[in-house]
Formats: structure tokens, C-alpha cells, sequence
């Protein structure tokens, strides 16, 4: 019980005050960015990478993990309450919980996105605390041709699950491996790509690359298309005591569980992040409903929003274990935080749990404490993050670009850098207008550099036999892996538009009383 | 590399893109050309990589810009065939975004614009000063009622990120030339 020891040590650090009110500030400011409309975890953390600068490691890890769990508690806020018509179903808990909370039920809708999230992220924790050690063990006698093997599934899956169509994924990789080549070569100290601009000669900072593509891009193309007049939200009435009734309660703990461990396994895999969990949930529990709850998938099913958040929580928290255990990034919030550590020299990695021990228990320990202080914060806080929804669009967009402003020219406080920023925003202004995907840009820019590290690591102790490669069983098994992964992704992807297609349309007039239904 | 598999996901074939949307996708050509050209550019530019002379390492730094240039150009050349057979992408969807607007170039224009005047003003009038123009002339572009409110709210961001960033947690921003003399704004 060598990790338990270690993660009771972790606790001692998380409990420290300076600590839980870093986790605290975190978990806020997440949830209150998860509820913003148009901002995601990954555009959250990319804002508040200055923070690292003066923060000390763990304090400024613990503030990203917070920062990630509540963005994943805050969305489902604003999918349930945002009365956005018009929007496709791509995220599965606005097709069931905006139809609760239109038909009155929101604040159920609310509470069993938020306990599921509780559930979940605290189970997927303790996956996270038994599994993690382990892997890493393991992960410690793999040599560079492994991890070549490694970053090239997880390019291939990012690549080509990510996002509607897989040339276009390619493309969008292709563009962030490119800005990753850019600067000085380690090994052999020749510049590429540099134009002969001195500034670029280090390299194009991966914060630009995710602060261009998450912020400003995103911003762009907010206010290329933006839904002008008053912000829509569905009121919620009554105390958060009585929310949930005990029958929304039978009908919520088997969705939990079942989404839990839908999400968590496939979250460690890199097959996509949360977004297949969610939709593999969506459709188990619309297969397994009987009675009257199927009749009420789509038109506002209590079990369609417990499902789906448990699995995206469950699926945010499976993304840690690649990410800690072997330094892979399978996910643009994943490959922003592996930038956070990168900045203060710390490597993820199998050797991240021999050598920073007492960082990553401390970590792992927050995100139990940020469940906890998240769910007090969603439940009874709803009121304040409904007001947060309601902030003016203008006000709202305007301040991003302040904060990307920021975060560019706190680099190196050179303007350079600010241009830089502009450049890449406007390409993912682009991207997202004509349909690519961006996050395996960000996954390019931060792992291209690492794969050609250990590319020509290989190279070197083989000789240059390419055979080096795929001698290990392990890499074997990793392509193997990556056939595997791409042919299950597609099916996935396949099914879930095929879901979307026949998504009933949304039927609120008659909407049938569900209160005195027998079971 | 996997391109072949790519066809039956496209937007096309997910019967989720909008109907209505025929107008002759120029841009789209014009961004996959330019990516495309991207990866020309990183396959040429990369027989000028300098090898170093005696460092007859096995792999040297060519080989991988050569690698990422080939993925680049061959997936932004099936993008652009796709595109001549019609198959569009399926732009992105958000809370804030009417999927049934047509693209406003001039906010975004205006954005661009005001984004870029951070450029000068940085170093020139002073972090504050540079926030407050970035804030209130996004806000004014992206259709803020009140000018005076935009502005304002801009100053007080400015001034406070300042404080925040520059004065408490120390990071080197420049306070400009009217507000330098402030023994707290110096840091």
C-alpha cells in the first residue's frame, strides 16, 4: 500500500491552507469560466499560464487541476440553462437537460449533473490513485522507440478522431507539427525555419500556439457569427434542498455508475477525450430506459443528463493517467497543462512519480478536494452562476482578448510575441470557419518536438536500422494498439452521428407528467 | 498516411451541416491551397536545413521537417479534393454562435484591428492604456450599447491587471509614461 502512504502524505500538502485556497481559487474561477458560454477548460487554462510565472509548481498545479474539474461541473450549467435554439446536439446533456428545464425540471436536471459529477470524478480519482503508480512502473523500462510508437497513436488517434473529418484533423496536426519545428534544433543547433527572425530562433512558445487558437481564434469566430440581442436563460425555482426527489434519485444512480465507468477507461485511451464517452453513455442509457422513462428520451430524461456528465467527468479524469503516467497528452486541455509543467522544468512522464513524488500526490490529492468543494459550490451557488451566464457578450468577448493580450506579452514582454499570437488566432479563426479541427494543433506543437526527440534517439543506438522501431513487443502491441484504436474510433464516430441524425425533434407542448408515473 | 479512410465522415455524410449554405466555398479553397503551400514550403525549406559537417548522425534535422511537410501537403491535397467534389467542412458549433448567420467580416476585421493596436501601444502608452483601447474597441465592435461603459470597464481591467499582475505578483509590465511616476504602478 505504497500509494496509499503517498497519497495520504499528498493530502498533508493539499490541506495545507495556502493549497486548498489555491484549489478553491481553481475550482471558481473553473466553474465560473465552465459556465461562460464559448469557454472551455482548454481556453481557460491557456489564459491563466501566466499564473506559472510567479506561482511555485505545486501551488500553480493544483489551480490547473481545479481549473479542469470545474470546467467540466460548469458546462452542463450552461447546456441545461441556456436557452440557445437552433444549437445542433453536440453536447448530449443540452438535448435532455434543456428539455428538462424548459419543461420546469431544470433544477433536477441541475442536481443530477452536478452529483454525477461528484460521483464520477471521485471514482475516476481513485482509478487515477491505483492505476497510475502502477503504469508508471511499467512505463519506466519502455525506450525511446516505444515512445516514438506511443506519440505516434496518440497523433494518429487525435489526428483523426478529433473533429468531423479526418484529412482535415491531418491538416490541422500537419499546422501544429510545423510551428513546433520552427526554432533551434536541439541536437544539432541548426535553425529551421526561422526566417531569419532572431525571436524566432527560440521556438514558437506552445502558450501562443493554445492562447492564438483557444482565445483569440475562438473569439473571431464568436463574433464572426455571434447570436446578438439579450442572453436566454431558463429561470430555476425553488430551494436546492428539495431538488431532486427520490425517485429522480433511483433514476439517477445506475446512470452514475454505468457512465463512470463508461467514460474513465475510454478517457485513458486516446480516442477522442470526453466527447465519445458522453455519446456511448447518451446511447446506453437510452438502450437500457424501459417504460415510460424511454418514452421521455428526448423530451427531457432524467437518466440522458445523469449518464452523460458522469462519463465526461469520469473521461476528464481518465485523460490524467496518460498524461501523468506517460507524459501524453490526448487532449488539448491535457497538452496545455503538459506546458504548465514543461515551463517549470518538470518533465511528465514515468519518472514524474519517482522524482516529483510529492508533487503529483499533492495533485492527485487536490482533485479529491476540488470534487468536494465543487459540489458545494454548483448546488447550492446555482443563482450566482446564473447571473455569471448572463454577463453581455460584448463585455464578455472583450475581456478574453485582454487576457490573451496579456498572457502573449507576459511570455517575454516583447511584442513579438503578441504578433505571433495574432497570427495564429486568425489561422484558428480560419480553421474553425471552414471546419478543421484545432485542438491536434496544440497536441502537434507540444508533442512534434518530443517525437522527433525520440525518433532520432532510436535512430542513434540502432544505427539506423528503422527495424529498431518495431523490434520491442511493446511498440508492436502499440501499433497494433493504434489499428485497433482508429478502426473503434471511426465505428464510435459513426454511430454518433447516426444518434445525432435521429435525434427526436424536441416536443414541448405535450409534455407528459412524469410525477405520479409508477414505476 | 490514414487519409483514405477519411470519406464517409464528412459533413456531407453527417447530415448535420445547415441547409442553404451554397455559396461557392473560395475561402475554403483558399485556406486548404494555403495549407497546402504551408507543406511545400516545409518539404523545400528543409533541403536548406544546414547538416552540420562530421556529425554524421544517422538521422539528421532534415528528416523529420521532410516527414511533417509530406503529411502537410498530402492531407491539405485531399481536403482540396474533397472540396472540388463538393464536400464541405462543417463549421464549428458554440452557445454564442447563430449557426444561421453569414460571416461578418467586418467585426472580425475590426477585432483583428484592435487587437493589433497592442502592438504599439504596449510599450509606447503602457499596459493600462493598451488594455483599455483593446477592451473598449472589441466591446464597441462586437455591438456594446454604452462607448463610455466600454471604455471605462476597460480602464478599471487594465488598472487592475496591472496591480495584479505587474505590482503584486511581478511580472515586468510597462506602466507607461503617465502613470510611471506612481511609486505603486513602478513596482
Amino acid at each position: 500500500m505504497d500509494s496509499l502512504n503517498a497519497l495520504l502524505e499528498g493530502f498533508a500538502t493539499a490541506l495545507q491552507p495556502q493549497y486548498l485556497l489555491y484549489a478553491l481559487f481553481g475550482v471558481f474561477v473553473g466553474t465560473a469560466v465552465g459556465v461562460l458560454p464559448g469557454i472551455g477548460p482548454a481556453m481557460t487554462v491557456a489564459l491563466l499560464l501566466p499564473l506559472t510565472y510567479s506561482l511555485d509548481p505545486t501551488g500553480a498545479l493544483i489551480v490547473f487541476a481545479g481549473i479542469y474539474y470545474g470546467g467540466m461541473y460548469g458546462g452542463s450549467t450552461t447546456s441545461i440553462l441556456l436557452n440557445t435554439p437552433g444549437e445542433s446536439a453536440s453536447i448530449v446533456t443540452a438535448l435532455e437537460g434543456n428539455r428538462m428545464a424548459k419543461a420546469g425540471r431544470g433544477a433536477a436536471a441541475l442536481a443530477t449533473a452536478a452529483l454525477g459529477s461528484f460521483v464520477a470524478g471521485t471514482v475516476a480519482t481513485l482509478g487515477l490513485t491505483f492505476l497510475a503508480p502502477g503504469i508508471s512502473k511499467l512505463a519506466v523500462q519502455l525506450g525511446p522507440a516505444d515512445y516514438f510508437a506511443l506519440i505516434v497513436v496518440a497523433f494518429l488517434t487525435v489526428g483523426a478522431l478529433l473533429g468531423s473529418s479526418v484529412p482535415r484533423g491531418l491538416v490541422s496536426l500537419g499546422l501544429g507539427l510545423m510551428l513546433g519545428l520552427v526554432g533551434t534544433e536541439v541536437l544539432s543547433g541548426q535553425q529551421r525555419y526561422t526566417l531569419g527572425v532572431p525571436s524566432l530562433a527560440d521556438g514558437i512558445d506552445v502558450v501562443i500556439i493554445a492562447v492564438g487558437l483557444f482565445a483569440l481564434g475562438e473569439t473571431l469566430y464568436v463574433a464572426s457569427r455571434l447570436r446578438h440581442g439579450p442572453v436566454r436563460v431558463i429561470p430555476v425555482t425553488g430551494g436546492w434542498r428539495g431538488w431532486m426527489t427520490r425517485r429522480d434519485w433511483s433514476r439517477s444512480w445506475r446512470p452514475w455508475l454505468r457512465g463512470t465507468a463508461i467514460g474513465f477507461p475510454i478517457g485513458t485511451i486516446p480516442a477522442g477525450g470526453a466527447d465519445v464517452a458522453t455519446f456511448l453513455s447518451y446511447a446506453t442509457e437510452r438502450r437500457l430506459a424501459k417504460g415510460n422513462a424511454r418514452a421521455e428520451f428526448g423530451r427531457g430524461a432524467i437518466e440522458g443528463v445523469a449518464g452523460p456528465e458522469a462519463a465526461n467527468n469520469a473521461a476528464a479524469a481518465g485523460v490524467l493517467v496518460p498524461l501523468l503516467t506517460l507524459g501524453l497528452p490526448t487532449t488539448a486541455t491535457a497538452a496545455i497543462i503538459i506546458s504548465a509543467f514543461q515551463s517549470y522544468g518538470i518533465r511528465p512522464g514515468p519518472m514524474l512519480f519517482e522524482n516529483q513524488s510529492g508533487l503529483v500526490w499533492a495533485l492527485i490529492a487536490s482533485l479529491y478536494i476540488g470534487n468536494v468543494m465543487l459540489l458545494v459550490l454548483n448546488l447550492p451557488l446555482v443563482g450566482m452562476w446564473v447571473k455569471v451566464l448572463r454577463i453581455p457578450r460584448p463585455y464578455l468577448y472583450a475581456g478574453i482578448l485582454a487576457f490573451a493580450g496579456l498572457g502573449a506579452y507576459a511570455l517575454h514582454f516583447n511584442v513579438f510575441d503578441t504578433l505571433a499570437l495574432l497570427v495564429v488566432g486568425i489561422a484558428g479563426f480560419l480553421m474553425r470557419r471552414y471546419g478543421y479541427p484545432v485542438a491536434p494543433m496544440v497536441v502537434g506543437g507540444i508533442l512534434g518536438p518530443m517525437a522527433e526527440e525520440q525518433l532520432r534517439k532510436s535512430m542513434a543506438i540502432s544505427q539506423g536500422d528503422p527495424a529498431y522501431l518495431v523490434h520491442s513487443p511493446f511498440a508492436i502491441a502499440a501499433y497494433a494498439t493504434l489499428a485497433a484504436i482508429i478502426v473503434v474510433g471511426l465505428w464510435l464516430k459513426r454511430r454518433r452521428a447516426r444518434l445525432e441524425a435521429s435525434a427526436p425533434e424536441p416536443i414541448t407542448a405535450s409534455l407528459p407528467a412524469w410525477e405520479d408515473e409508477p414505476r | 498516411m490514414t487519409e483514405s479512410t477519411g470519406a464517409p465522415l464528412d459533413a456531407s455524410a453527417s447530415g448535420g451541416a445547415p441547409a442553404g449554405r451554397t455559396r461557392a466555398p473560395a475561402g475554403e479553397f483558399a485556406f486548404a491551397c494555403f495549407c497546402a503551400a504551408v507543406g511545400a514550403y516545409a518539404i523545400i525549406g528543409a533541403g536548406f536545413i544546414r547538416v552540420p559537417p562530421g556529425s554524421a548522425s544517422v538521422l539528421g534535422p532534415r528528416v523529420f521537417p521532410y516527414s511533417v511537410g509530406a503529411l502537410l501537403l498530402v492531407a491539405s491535397l485531399v481536403v482540396v479534393v474533397q472540396l472540388a467534389r463538393g464536400r464541405r467542412g462543417l463549421p464549428e458549433d458554440g452557445e454564442d454562435v447563430d449557426p444561421d448567420a453569414p460571416t461578418d467580416w467586418r467585426t472580425v476585421g475590426l477585432l483583428v484591428l484592435c487587437f493589433a493596436t497592442q502592438l504599439v501601444l504596449i510599450e509606447f502608452a503602457g499596459w493600462p492604456f493598451a488594455v483599455t483601447v483593446l477592451f473598449g474597441g472589441a466591446a464597441l465592435a462586437l455591438g456594446a450599447k454604452r462607448w463610455w461603459a466600454a471604455l471605462l470597464i476597460g480602464l478599471g481591467l487594465g488598472l487592475v491587471t496591472q496591480l495584479v499582475f505587474g505590482a503584486w505578483l511581478g511580472l515586468s509590465l510597462p506602466s507607461g509614461p503617465l502613470l510611471d511616476w506612481i511609486p505603486i504602478f513602478h513596482g
